[in-house]
């Protein structure tokens, strides 16, 4: 495969007894670019996302990453290699704190995982780490509070902090903005597009505006198959997909 | 006489009968347990009681008031089922909210207070209850003699199995039924009231377990224990066939039962442990179950943690004023209580490691204690080695045990695991019956103290106080850093949010081992030390009930929290001593302990206090915790 691609699904599919929520896809996520998966609801974006993370295992087909055949890997397997997602429905730590749930995520890379007698305190390195993404993504003023007492803006905050702690190399987003406010989602945007610098990053979004200002590439699913793929303003243009998005189209 | 590999073909199909009468109250229990299951989330624990109550319900109702079998297998179910009605209506309705956890915990208690209540009244001794005149005699096959009833227990039972069957996946209600447990919000719409029909829905379920109560009456003798060892099998039986579909529960629970009929024709020393070791292969190649169609879903938990409040200093603190307590208890308390309170503190605090903090609740602990003491035992009587080389022995024996079980059952969550460890340490329990060292009935007795480190005479009560303090305080320091290290940091997000953490790159099954093999070298370490100390080591600590002790503990003080196994081991052990006298009312308490808990009292005893405290101090917003201790799951019931 070409190395050239940060993910490449091949004819992949995957099957819930007897329903194909993504059927015999092809799909490429180029290294270096900003792309989104959009599509109505139950397209199988999350589907999509599911598999080329290796949450759920393909019914048939084949996933590489830079090249490799990683098909048969974990999930962690997979995100040791950098490829790491975050949820549509948001995924923090809830029994933990803020900062805990960012420690957490740094301990890993620090090679800190397995200590069991350690104090995570006492770790210089992840301490200045947590600090930093604390400041970042103005997480201060709540780094002590239980994440699962947190407002949804603000898990979702705190979920893409954690998955940016661990610098992916391919981050796949699974709807980053669903819930937030309209400030909110102009400052993730911002941050997104300035954690894109030298990544690669799949989103699926339901925010046209988003989109627009975020992605290079845009691919359309509908009921588990790509209707369109190419540059927003190409793809968006189609009838067939304004059709489809809007739900009026039939084929 | 005909032989067939070596066994007499009489001797074959008798056992194969055997098996296939077992088999059908395998399938029955399974059967009501798969319905329950499915309806309401709920491991109806209580299931094997209600089963008993059965019994014995129609025991007395002959006893006491002449009515005879016929009416009986009427009755009963509809007695029975009305008490779950009840039930269903004014306690296991609060639980839908929680995890599942709680429903199996609760239902635990209650089948705790049933058995004591019943063995108060009537002793634990079985009662026989005979045949009914119509189904007395028996025919003669040509290869086997088939007596009367045995023929009528299967074919009743396959009717009553079947009918369920039908009524559940062919008929309107059933179709209600399936898809109130898909949605219980739209099925309300459409005008029909889910939360009765869950009450309808438990009923039959306990109807079914009595009736399969008096269709066993006068098979096995009808007693208060009964129900207890036969629910594990059956729990065995869900987990081997998985508890995806009702024709599932039926077909593994006749299939169970024909194994251990073979397996008692051809090699009897098997026979109770075989159902285990086909649940342990089942794991291994099927871990979702012959029938279970997908793993159970990874439940999201909410928790609040005592660790994440204290700091480390505080909590050393806290430890050293413990210390520094139970060196100077000796001067006012009797020595001996506290000695095997802090064995019984070390043991829940290992559990509560597992369960409180990797939230894996074990119902199989008993295995770990009980197994090192066998082996500490053994290892200083018979091989002369010293104490503490004894005590490692068992602890590493603790430790292999443990590994080899969470291997296999960390592959399952939530009630499954549950159910899986439970059943290994049932496993562990025949072994111990039957192995040659253990002394089977009467256990391990006699056991040397000896001299630690060959110098240190154990037999004087002080060194032997100050070797006891030395372990518990060493076990508990131990858990309280791994708890509060980065690995208990990992162990804590996993049980939060299994998946997240996975997506993080953390292989999860292998920090849950891992934390689940050193809760069981911690247990064993607190068994080995038990059987030096003590100098016994018996069936009682293999036995599930001391499982259930563990539970009980930790609950009570408060699971999660570092000083709650603690001050619940204390408690425990207090009111074993202190009422010894009440005998099986004992049970009763510890049964509705159990209730209470789970229903008002989740966060335990230090839990509690710990938030009174917190609700207390100056600040109020740092109040604002999630008020369940684990979060709603799902809801089956409208309002
Ligand atoms: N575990 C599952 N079992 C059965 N069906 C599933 C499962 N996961 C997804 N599906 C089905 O697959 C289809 C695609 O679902 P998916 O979540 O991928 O859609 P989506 O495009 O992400 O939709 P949304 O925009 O609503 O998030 C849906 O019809 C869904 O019901
Ligand atoms: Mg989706």
């Amino acid at each position: 495969m070409d190395a050239g691609h940060a993910l490449q699904a091949k004819s992949l599919s995957r099957e819930f007894g007897g329903f194909f929520a993504v059927r015999d896809v092809d799909f490429t996520l180029h290294r270096g670019s900003i792309q989104a998966v959009i599509g109505p609801n139950g397209a199988g974006k999350s589907t999509l996302f599911n598999l080329l993370t290796k949450h759920i295992a393909p019914s048939s087909g084949e996933i590489f990453h830079e090249g490799d055949d990683v098909t048969g890997l974990s999930m962690p397997a997979l995100a040791k290699r950098g490829v790491v997602r975050s949820f549509q429905i948001s995924a923090v730590f809830a029994s933990l704190t803020v900062r805990q749930n960012l420690e957490l995520a740094l301990l890993r890379p620090a090679g800190s995982a397995w200590d069991l007698l350690g104090r995570v305190t006492g770790k210089r390195a992840i301490a200045e780490r947590a600090d930093a993404l604390l400041e970042r993504f103005e997480l201060g003023e709540c780094a002590e509070s239980l994440a699962g007492n947190l407002s949804y803006g603000r898990k979702r905050v705190l979920e893409l902090a954690t998955t940016l702690a661990l610098e992916p190399r391919v981050l796949l987003l699974d709807e980053p903005m669903a819930g937030l406010g309209r400030e909110d989602i102009g400052r993730v945007t911002d941050l997104i597009r300035e954690v894109g610098e030298g990544r690669t990053i799949l989103l699926v979004e339901h925010n046209m505006k988003v989109v627009a200002d975020l992605a290079d590439r845009i691919t359309v699913m509908v009921r588990g198959r790509i209707l369109a793929e190419g540059p927003y303003d190409e793809v968006s243009a189609r009838a067939d997909v304004v059709a489809a998005y809007t739900g009026q189209g039939h084929d | 006489m005909t032989m067939i590999l070596g066994v007499p073909a009489a001797v074959l199909f008798g056992q194969l009968l055997l098996g296939l009468i077992n088999g059908a109250f395998y399938a029955m229990l399974s059967l009501g347990l798969a319905v329950i299951f499915g309806m309401m989330n709920i491991v109806n624990f209580a299931h094997g009681a209600q089963y008993m109550l059965g019994a014995m319900t129609a025991w007395l109702l002959l006893t006491y008031l002449g009515i005879g079998y016929w009416w009986a297998l009427l009755l009963v179910p509809l007695m029975v089922g009305a008490s779950g009605l009840l039930l269903e209506r004014f306690v296991l309705r609060r639980l839908y909210r929680l995890d599942h956890l709680y429903g199996m915990l609760l239902t635990f208690g209650l089948a705790l207070v049933l058995q004591g209540l019943l063995t108060n009244a009537f002793g634990s001794s079985g009662q026989p209850y005979s045949i009914p005149a119509e189904l007395m005699g028996g025919r003669n096959l040509g290869f086997m003699f088939l007596p009367n009833y045995r023929a009528w227990v299967i074919a009743a039972s396959l009717l009553v199995c079947l009918t369920t069957w039908y009524v559940i996946e062919r008929t309107r209600l059933g179709a209600y039924l399936r898809a109130a447990t898909e949605n219980p919000m739209l099925v309300q719409a459409f005008g029909i009231r889910v939360p009765r029909m869950i009450m309808l829905t438990y009923g039959a379920g306990v109807g079914l377990a009595a009736l399969a109560g008096v269709l066993a009456a006068p098979v096995y003798q009808v007693g208060p224990t009964m129900g207890a060892d036969l629910i594990i099998v059956v729990f065995a039986v869900v987990v081997i066939g998985g508890m995806g579909s009702i024709m599932g529960s039926i077909v593994t629970g006749f299939l169970v039962g024909l194994i251990e009929g073979l397996t008692k024709a051809f090699y009897p020393e098997l026979s109770s442990t075989v159902v285990f070791v086909v649940m342990a292969v089942v794991l291994m190649v099927r871990p979702a179950g012959l029938f279970g169609s997908k793993p159970e879903q990874a439940q999201n938990h909410r928790q609040v943690l005592d660790g994440a409040s204290t700091s480390p200093r505080t909590q050393t603190i806290q430890f050293l004023v413990m210390a520094a307590l139970f060196a100077a208890a000796p001067l006012v308390v009797y020595p001996g209580f506290m000695m095997k309170a802090m064995l019984f503190a070390l043991f829940a605090c290992a559990f509560n490691l597992i369960a409180g903090y990797g939230k894996l609740v074990s119902f199989g602990h008993a295995m770990f204690l009980g197994t090192a003491g066998y082996v500490s035992g053994h290892a200083a009587k018979s091989w002369g080695l010293t104490p503490e080389l004894a005590v490692l022995a068992g602890t590493a024996a603790a430790a292999l045990l443990g590994l080899a079980s969470g291997w296999l059952a960390i592959r399952r969550s939530g009630i499954y695991f549950a159910m899986v460890t439970l059943a290994f340490a049932q496993m562990i329990y025949f072994v111990a019956l039957q192995a040659p060292f253990t002394g089977g009935e009467d256990g391990l007795q006699a056991i040397p103290r000896g001299h630690l480190f060959g110098l240190i005479d154990l037999s004087r009560p002080a060194n032997l106080y100050g070797f006891v303090l030395a372990i518990f305080l060493g076990g508990f320091y131990l858990i309280m850093r791994v708890v509060g290290s980065p690995f208990g940091l990992v162990l804590r997000g996993i049980s939060d949010h299994e998946t997240r953490a996975q997506s993080l790159g953390l292989e999860t099954e292998r920090f849950k081992l891992v934390a689940f093999t050193l809760s069981a070298a911690l247990s064993g370490l607190a068994g080995a030390t038990k059987a030096i100390t003590s100098q016994i080591a018996t069936l009682v600590d293999v036995h599930w009930s001391m499982s259930g002790e563990v539970l009980l503990m930790t609950f009570l003080g408060g699971v999660g929290t570092l000083f709650g196994p603690v001050v619940g081991a204390f408690v425990v052990v207090a009111m074993q001593n202190y009422l010894a006298a009440l005998g099986q009312w004992v049970i009763v308490l510890h049964g509705t302990i159990f209730v209470l808990c789970v229903l008002i009292f989740r966060r335990g005893i230090v839990g509690e206090a710990s938030l009174l405290l917190r609700r207390w101090s100056a600040r109020p917003a740092a109040a604002a915790h999630p008020a369940a201790a684990l979060t709603p799951h799902r809801q089956p019931a409208g309002h």
